[in-house]
């Protein structure tokens, strides 16, 4: 059954319309979820919550927009807003970046040759990284890096400008660059401390 | 575009990643040790990112279980029209798997479920080395496989009210089982890696899950 149809039957309340548009979007709204909060369990209370709004709304559904993108910013809402209570902050997704580096402009921290990433980043140190990312950056990272969206569809997905989407994009990656970094540092100092600690019990 | 400094070369890293290399910024990239690893390392993250598409996962299937009742209570989805109950395929297993009471299939898949938890969280000790490990979980989670295997053989074999929702079970526990194999392949990859470990638990948890459903919707209606 096209997407097209699905959404019309499930205008009318046809049952298979609706598992139809689930089994077509819910393998990417819920990688979204999952990338956004890193736990499986929560990721899918988030999913099943994006589609129920989306299928409570969907007799409003008039094709404006593209139905997947309808889709994936309410979920993104979904997941900001559960980010938010989690914070305990109501914020805008504006004030959803760090506040230094919004007033600083972009940091200065090139690294080095000899503090390269290449080759130590992999998913589990790239994961623990994109989760302590501020809920704004981690949205467009994931949005653009992961699944591969434009920055004009991001502008529609997250309701910010073209320009918002990229210089978000540019801040969450040179972040996490930062924290990959920080990561690499801190193994090189705990190999070097039990580097130290087996010669010392060699002694 | 004009990028003789490092501040400068900064502010157009996008662009430069993108693909768009300006005379100036060469220039620039060339003389500079620094923004060269910087463009290194925004590529490596880029492209580690984008391979995280490959592993989409789907949602366990009680995801669209409890939002197809959501949707019911809602009133926003119309009742599937009654049909006649597919054939029931008899055999031994699927007597033995009836005359069981209901606590004892519960027990089956706790028991299922407990020992999948004890399997996949046993404390690593980081001194044995990986092969031995990779040995203890397959050890652990072989019988499991098995164990739940046979469950869903006596699953398959209970009748069910609508053949719609057979399909739709059906469809889901072929779901879970690939997830399950993806997950069975990390751990082997990745022995340590917990959370690989944790996603195979969660994925045997919802295989239970999923079968237990399937036994509850089998048994209401024998």
């Amino acid at each position: 059954m096209p997407e097209a149809d699905a959404i019309r039957l499930a205008q009318q309340g046809d049952a298979p319309a609706f598992e139809r548009l689930y089994r077509l979007h819910s393998r990417r709204v819920y990688s979204l979820c999952l990338r956004m909060v890193g736990n499986t369990a929560e990721a899918e209370d988030l999913t099943q919550e994006a589609f129920l709004q989306l299928f409570r709304k969907i007799s409003t559904f008039r094709g404006e927009s593209a139905f997947s993108t309808w889709l994936h910013r309410l979920a993104v809402n979904v997941v900001l807003m559960k980010l938010r209570k989690k914070s305990g902050t109501e914020t805008s997704l504006d004030e959803m970046t760090e506040p230094d580096e919004e007033s600083g402009g972009p940091r200065r921290d090139f690294g080095g040759p000899d503090l390269r990433l290449s080759g130590s980043v992999d998913r589990v140190n790239l994961q623990r990284a994109v989760e302590q990312l501020p809920p704004g950056y981690k949205a467009v990272f994931v949005l653009h890096d992961v699944q591969g969206y434009e920055h004009n569809e991001i502008a529609d997905i997250m309701q910010c400008s073209i320009g918002n989407s990229k210089s978000q994009l540019h801040k969450a990656r040179m972040r996490l660059r930062e924290l990959l970094h920080e990561a690499l540092r801190a193994k090189a100092r705990e190999e070097r401390k039990a580097a130290g600690a087996d010669s010392g019990g060699e002694d | 575009m004009v990028a003789t400094t490092c501040k400068d070369f900064l502010n157009h890293v996008e662009a430069w990643i993108g693909g768009e290399h300006h005379p100036d910024a060469n220039a620039h990239f060339r003389n500079c040790p620094a923004c060269r690893s910087l463009v290194e390392d925004l590529n490596a993250i880029r492209s580690e990112a984008r391979s995280w598409t490959a592993e989409e996962a789907e949602p366990s299937p009680r995801v669209w279980n409890s939002l197809r009742l959501q949707l019911e209570q809602d009133g926003l989805i119309h009742e599937a029209a009654k049909t006649e109950p597919a054939p029931v395929t008899t055999g031994w297993l699927s007597g033995w798997f009836r005359a069981l009471p209901r606590p004892a299939l519960a027990g089956a898949y706790l028991a299922v479920l407990i020992a999948a938890a004890f399997a996949l969280s046993r404390p690593i000790d980081r001194r044995i080395n990986e092969a031995r490990w990779l040995e203890g979980t397959q050890v652990f989670t072989f019988p499991l496989s098995a164990q739940l295997d046979t469950e869903q053989n006596a699953a398959y074999s209970l009748r069910n009210s609508d053949p719609a929702v057979t399909a739709s079970l059906h469809q889901n526990l072929a779901i879970v089982d690939n997830y399950i194999t993806l997950c069975e392949k990390s751990v082997r990859e990745e022995p340590q890696n917990e959370m690989a470990r944790d996603y195979l638990y969660e994925a045997y948890q919802q295989k239970a899950d999923l079968l237990a459903q399937m036994t509850e919707r089998g048994e209401a209606i024998q």
